[in-house]
């Protein structure tokens, strides 16, 4: 994804689906053009000021417990607190979000006497679209505020694109344009309390909230949403190790993977959300290689998102949205910038490999569940995304999948995963031309046609369409690995340039390579070597790109940053290729790393050398949680126990990091019901 | 010149399972105004089989739109979700054939495909 912008370190962030709050270590949210602080659903900020006083002071943060994802308390006092004053008003901020945005204030008087002040909340919102945030312009409309009895409504109306945020409060409040007031007295050693509540309103038909019109998408309730989070949990493999950050980052996951999941407007299964804060929505790749990492955890993931990027399959041409019949979306966004067409993501299909990895999800997640009903049921879209590859995929007709902007003006350059500007460029750092081949999009395009054979062959009953996809890849993988092989440096390049010239940047994607398994077995050795060499990985994880390219750059985000994702699928890729002490030490070097982020992978981390820094450095604008990096952990576990299904059990292979004495991973479900796998021998 | 919203919908009929996975189900009304008036008009989708009516009948999904917009939608001038962001139309009911419905929706006038485009020509600018 592009890269985003902002620090968001010492932030506090509410998580459920595509609704998240931002504010600062005291709770408060300010006005803020770059850093997304506010309340946000469905791509739109519907407070982006919301700030507590007591007699017009900003008020002092004690400490902050972060309950769930979903709910924070806040701990506060008036006046700055010393060693010789104490404070004698604290006031607690419990915040949760879920449906609705709810504080409870609570304001305890500590003293002898009776406290009489005036507390004040200032409400506001700009009602920026997200990437209005990111790039941030000039609003078409202008926002207006009202009173209403007991609320505040705020309004931001353009056209018929009508979004408000309305804030009450239990407690009787003098409510102005800018926010609550109330005139408070508390008795010594007494307390108050007010419920404010915010509701955010996505206008639909007649007036009514959008999401109310719509059967199948009932608005969540708090309650649940813990119940849902416990049964969550519970429900996954239990974890059994002496390695404490696998330990720390497994758990971690679970619960992010929760707080990601997201339902959108049109479809009424649950599917993760690629990360916050940019992120809250479906990303296609996110989340079909989400969901591959997460088939031994909670499988249950792929099939509502297989079966939302079906509906969603393109069925026609249009340049703006870059759509071909046959290819899954990249991005949903439901922001004013894509309701007036400004931005193209309605939905958005600019990605050149979540067409093949729909087909690579279909296949694996059958061999896990068993679920043949899903592969039948999807073969229709299974066969358009297998065709696309050939046709649409394939721009330059040489049997390769080829990306080249059709939007020039909001569509990405770069349709791969890397899809920064400068991410794909040649060892000297001169930029390709288009249309680009990467390298990896060969290997995604290789196991769709391979698995493809595999369905259609055990479900679809068209072993004559097996027997052509069977040839197609076969054919693939010798013209691949021909014009692929850099020569004089005995490795893949990143892609090919439109003359059919060799892009040769040394760079992490041909890690994916080996996953796929495109790779001829007698080149992976060299590959490895590679992946595992000095240039490529840092002592933390393998580089997005070399060290010593002309575009390498510890801190860029697509050239020379560590992504937890990307390591996870190389070292699942070694492991398949027989390389398990090297699979290993990218795993032990990934979840070490977590450690220094409270089990929380974040998006990517700097390049820097191991022995330079230490520790792993958070790259600056980095997404956390960030679903595929939160999946890291889950794939990484699989690699090390290797986890295969093999018919209908599950075949247990470990193969562990020095260091590291013993892995159970008990419950394991699947087309066997639920098993056990362990290190130990049994 | 032929009626772009009545030819829209006799080409759904005619169309039947070539545009529509065989497993779509349901019922969709579209509620055209014009001039003070309404029109509907009644589609049933069953095992990829379209039948269209002037019915008004309870539906799965209702969308009620400015007929001169309905007309730009169905003529691929207006994008279905992008219109919905907007309120361009309203819509009431199981969003989740609004997908169907997008999918017999024309692509818009002047779509390429991209290996239209010639090879090697640089795009960045």
């Amino acid at each position: 994804m592009s890269q985003p912008a902002g620090r968001t370190d010492d932030l506090v962030h509410l998580l459920d689906g595509n609704t998240f709050v931002v504010s600062d270590r005291r709770g408060d949210i300010t006005p803020s053009p770059t850093i997304p602080t506010g309340l946000f659903s469905f791509d739109t900020r519907f407070l982006s000021k919301w700030l507590l006083t007591i007699d017009g002071q900003r008020l002092h943060v004690l400490s902050v417990d972060d309950l769930q994802f979903f709910e924070t308390r806040f701990f506060l006092v008036s006046g700055e607190p010393t060693r010789y004053v104490d404070a004698t008003l604290s006031v607690v901020r419990q915040r949760s979000i879920g449906g609705s945005f709810d504080e409870r204030l609570t304001v305890f008087n500590h003293a002898l006497e009776p406290a009489e002040f005036r507390l004040r909340v200032e409400i506001g919102s700009d009602f920026a679209d997200l990437f209005e945030v990111k790039d941030v312009r000039q609003k078409v409309a202008q926002p207006t505020a009202s009173v209403g009895d007991g609320y505040l409504r705020l309004s931001y109306q353009r056209e018929n694109f009508l979004r408000e945020t309305i804030a009450s409060s239990t407690a009787p409040a003098r409510v102005d344009e800018h926010g609550m007031t109330f005139d408070l007295r508390i008795e010594p050693h007494g307390s108050w309390i007010t419920d404010l509540h915010v509701e955010t309103l996505v206008t639909g038909a007649r007036g009514r909230h959008i999401q109310a019109s719509l059967k199948g998408h009932a608005v969540e309730l708090k309650r649940r949403l813990n119940e849902q989070l416990g049964r969550w949990v519970a429900e996954a493999p239990q974890l059994a190790c002496r390695w404490a950050a696998l330990d720390q980052a497994y758990r971690r996951s679970l619960v992010d993977l929760a707080a990601l999941r997201f339902r959108s407007l049109t479809y009424g299964e649950d599917i993760p959300a690629a990360g916050l804060p940019w992120f809250m929505t479906l990303f296609g790749r996110d989340s079909l290689l989400t969901c591959l990492q997460a088939l031994p955890v909670k499988p249950e993931l792929a099939p509502a998102t297989l079966r939302m990027l079906a509906v969603t399959q393109a069925s026609k041409l249009d340049d703006f949205r870059e759509r071909e019949p046959g290819k899954i979306l990249h991005e949903v966004r439901y922001g004013e910038s894509v309701a007036f067409e400004d931005q193209p993501h309605s939905p958005y299909y600019g990605a050149a490999d979540t067409t093949p990895l729909f087909v690579v999800l279909l296949d694996e997640y059958e061999r896990w569940s068993g679920d043949a009903e899903l592969v039948r049921f999807l073969e229709a879209e299974a066969r358009a995304a297998l065709d696309w590859i050939d046709s649409y995929g394939d721009l330059l007709g040489t049997g390769y999948v080829w990306y080249r902007r059709r939007n020039l003006r909001t569509g990405l350059e770069n349709q791969c995963w890397k899809d920064s500007w400068d991410a794909i460029s040649y060892r000297d750092g001169r930029l390709p031309d288009f249309p680009r081949a990467t390298c990896e999009l060969q290997g995604y395009a290789y196991d769709a046609k391979v698995r493809g054979a595999r369905l259609a062959r055990l479900f679809w009953n068209d072993p004559a369409y097996a027997d052509r996809l069977e040839a197609e890849a076969a054919q693939l993988r010798e013209r691949f690995n021909r014009d692929f092989w850099v020569a004089d440096g005995e490795y893949f390049a990143l892609a090919l340039d439109p003359d059919g010239g060799q892009v040769d940047a040394l760079a992490s994607n041909m890690g994916h390579l080996l996953w796929s398994g495109i790779v001829d077995p007698c080149r992976a050795g060299k590959v490895a070597g590679h992946l595992l060499g000095d240039r490529l990985f840092s002592g933390w994880g393998v580089r997005t790109l070399a060290e010593g390219e002309g575009r390498f750059n510890p801190v860029g985000y697509h050239v020379g940053t560590v992504w937890p994702f990307d390591n996870s699928f190389i070292a699942w890729g070694l492991r398949r290729y027989g390389f398990s002490e090297e699979a290993g030490r990218i795993a032990k070097a990934v979840i070490d790393a977590a450690r220094y982020f409270d089990g929380r992978l974040p998006e990517a981390f700097a390049g820097y050398d191991r022995s330079l820094t230490k520790y792993p450095v958070r790259y600056p604008t980095a997404c956390s949680p960030q679903a595929w990096s939160t999946g890291a952990p889950l794939l990484f576990l699989r690699t090390l126990l290797g986890l295969e299904p093999q018919g209908d059990r599950l075949v247990v292979d470990p193969a562990l990091p020095d260091g590291v004495s013993q892995i159970e991973l008990l419950d394991v479900p699947g087309r066997w019901g639920r098993t056990d796998a362990s290190s130990r021998p049994t | 010149m032929a009626d772009p919203v009545v030819e829209f919908f006799d080409g759904l009929e005619r169309a039947e399972s070539t545009v529509l996975p065989v497993r779509v189900n349901g019922t969709a009304r579209f509620d055209l105004n014009q001039d003070g008036e309404t029109d509907h008009w009644y589609v049933a989708i069953q095992e990829g089989a379209v039948s269209v009516s002037h019915e008004m009948r309870d539906a799965d999904v209702v969308l009620n739109a400015e007929r001169g917009f309905f007309e730009r939608l169905v003529t691929g001038r207006a994008n279905l979700f992008a219109s919905l962001l907007r309120r361009d139309f309203t819509v009431e009911g199981n969003l989740q054939l609004l997908m169907p419905i997008e999918r017999i929706l024309p692509q818009p006038p002047g779509a390429h495909d991209p290996r239209a485009f010639a090879p090697g020509r640089n795009d960045r600018t």
